[in-house]
């Protein structure tokens, strides 16, 4: 009897054992809304950036100088600078400031990342293939009247070193935003916006 | 019927068989980097780089000596935006590897360590950063070098005794806080090494130039103590400082020492052995308006060194550990045939785990020469068993940017007599 279930059910022990490998190992997809909050670890990731941009936009249209103004004044966005201690792409964060606050109308931007194309098709303008009075007019750009600019900050804590299963982690991030008069160099808006977040991983895994 | 005992043999030719191919496994160090390792200090580089082209051209193992090597291969052939991609591979499996694997450490109890994954001396955690700060800042990417500078800081703090030493990369930080004007940070950085240094003039001029910035009047006056008499005065900024990362010689490789105990035990353990011996002060021409010549060095056989005595309590006991279970298990096997073959196997097995990261230079060296005017020729003469002179491609200086980054190296077989920085 002993040995018959040796004989029969060693096989069938290891058919389970193959089916749980391989269904461990089949590649699975799935779509998520981008406004969903979803965290695999602490570090920032692109729910933070919502979270961030959201609160941001909010402050930055409904406070003076922007919401009192009813002229679009004409505002550029420089880089925030990461100051963390993680690559991360601020673009991404002024990118969605600048691309909210014109669809809520409070103001409207120079197209500083485009520069350098703007010169060239206009040199190509003026280059003798295009008529004349279809050629965009130089000199006629509008200079931006403020100027957006911010920085984004990390701090992480470390449990410190015992006896444990689980290591954990505290990670704090601060994005300041400023909205400077470009004229009399006043900061005319600011604002942040901070995450606090732990993140405990086991220690031991197979 | 079938008969497993027929299939599968008694418990005592399994565990030889079992011996036999983790021996097979432990043998099979990832050819494609002693090659790439080769064609490198052979002056082939591009060979070198396609040696090492894919992950999968090494065992799982060794996958982090890839993405160190094939890093560092790509930063010294000029390919530094290839070779920064390389290295934040190798940051990210550093990070991956906080995790033990218990199947892994249980395997290693009773085989050997070249089974478990490499995870790199605390030393060479900390030189990724480094590689990848210097390609940053190669790159014109400074913002991201300043973001390794403060992933090293990291390391600093979690193995203060082990990465006391290297100087360069502390140097390297305080520089990365002072290009995105972080004085403070620098300040900060700066004074930690001075204090680490036995002479702290190479960073005094840096230390007294941002007290000042800073408005700590004394401490200027504690720094300028260290400067030579004509470089006090009143201060005359010059246009820009050119940075010079230098690597010389090459880096240290580990060796396999071994203490056997009757019948057939077997400690063994891998220790440190430098392959260039004497350091030259790289001596640095320039034929225009230049200030004083500062350097700032790292031994990076003596951190390295460090780095692995303060693991070495920890490999004693796993050792000691490991040549208990197989003894135990050795004594187990009635047969004494087997026995005498697994303890053969066992004994054989039990190879030190000799992996490294082999391209690293032996030393490190910073060069920071304050320059005025417009443009400016440099030569780099490195004495020494590979030595040879390199020219740097003209410098032009621009208004408004302070810092020119260039990374020269030696240590190749056919360095050329006379060459040109990548």
């Amino acid at each position: 009897m002993r040995k018959q279930f040796h004989v029969m059910g060693m096989p069938l022990v290891l058919a389970i054992l193959a089916g749980m490998m391989m269904a461990g190992c089949s590649a699975t997809t799935r779509d998520f809304d981008p406004t969903d909050t979803i965290h695999y670890d602490a570090s920032y990731d692109f729910s933070d950036k919502n979270k961030i941009v959201d609160a941001l936009v909010e402050s930055l249209s409904h406070r003076s100088p922007l919401a009192a103004r009813n002229d679009r004044p004409v505002v550029i966005v420089y880089d925030v600078a990461n100051r963390t201690s993680e690559h991360i792409s601020t673009d991404l964060i002024t990118d969605d400031i600048r691309q909210r606050i014109l669809e809520t109308g409070k103001a409207r931007f120079v197209n500083k990342v485009q520069r350098d194309n703007i010169q060239k098709e206009l040199s190509y303008q003026y280059g003798g293939d295009v008529t004349a009075d279809t050629r965009a007019q130089r000199a006629r750009q509008v200079g931006a009247e403020y100027m957006i600019s911010g920085t984004l900050r990390s701090i992480t804590k470390k449990e410190p070193d015992q006896v444990r299963l689980k290591k954990r982690k505290l990670q704090y991030y601060s994005l300041t935003l400023e909205l400077t008069d470009l004229e009399s160099g006043l900061i005319e808006w600011a604002d942040s916006v901070e995450i606090v977040r732990e993140e405990a991983k086991p220690i031991i895994g197979w | 019927m079938i008969h497993l005992r027929k299939i599968f043999p008694p418990a005592g030719w399994r565990s030889f068989l079992l011996c036999g191919l983790m021996l097979f496994f432990a043998g099979c160090a990832s050819a494609p980097l002693k090659q790439a390792r080769s064609d490198f200090y052979g002056g082939r580089l591009d060979r070198a780089t396609q040696t090492l082209a894919e992950p999968s051209d090494v065992s799982k193992r060794d996958r982090l000596l890839f993405f160190m090597e094939r890093g560092v291969i790509l930063h010294h052939a000029g390919r530094y935006e290839e070779s920064i991609a390389a290295l934040l591979e190798a940051s990210a499996l550093i990070k991956d590897q906080e995790r033990i694997s218990a199947a892994e450490q249980a395997g290693s109890m009773v085989t050997t360590e070249w089974i478990t994954e490499y995870k790199g001396e605390y030393a060479e955690r900390l030189l990724v950063h480094t590689y990848l700060m210097m390609g940053f800042l190669l790159a014109d990417r400074p913002e991201s070098a300043l973001v390794e500078a403060k992933q090293a800081l990291e390391i600093f703090n979690a193995f203060p005794k082990a990465t006391a030493r290297d100087h360069f990369t502390r140097a390297l930080i305080a520089h990365c806080f002072e290009i995105n004007g972080e004085i403070n940070g620098a300040y900060i950085e700066y004074k930690k090494l001075a204090e680490q240094m036995a002479d702290p003039a190479p960073v005094a001029d840096k230390l007294a130039s941002i007290a000042g910035r800073l408005g700590f009047y004394d401490d200027v006056e504690t720094w300028r103590q260290y400067l030579e008499p004509a470089e006090i005065g009143p201060e005359q900024p010059m246009d820009a400082e050119l940075v010079l990362f230098v690597g010389q010689g090459r880096g240290p490789i580990k060796i396999p020492r071994n203490i056997v105990l009757p019948p057939s035990i077997r400690f063994s353990f891998a220790t440190y052995e430098d392959r260039t011996r004497y350091f030259y002060q790289p001596a640095v021409t320039i034929a225009s308006k230049a200030g004083p010549v500062r350097m700032v060095t790292t031994n990076l056989g003596a951190v390295l060194k460090d780095s692995l005595n303060e693991r070495l309590t920890r490999i004693l006991v796993k050792e000691t550990a490991r040549a208990a279970a197989k003894e135990v298990i050795a004594q187990q096997i009635d047969d004494p045939l087997v026995e005498a073959l697994v303890r053969v196997a066992f004994f054989l097995m039990e190879e030190p785990d000799t992996r490294a990261w082999e391209t690293l230079p032996a030393y490190l060296t910073m060069v920071r020469i304050p320059v005025g005017g417009a443009g400016h020729e440099l030569a780099v003469r490195i004495s020494g068993e590979y030595g040879g002179t390199v020219r740097l491609p003209p410098v032009n200086i621009i208004p408004h940017r302070r810092f020119y980054h260039y990374s020269v190296r030696d240590g190749f077989a056919e360095t050329p007599g006379d060459a040109a920085a990548p």
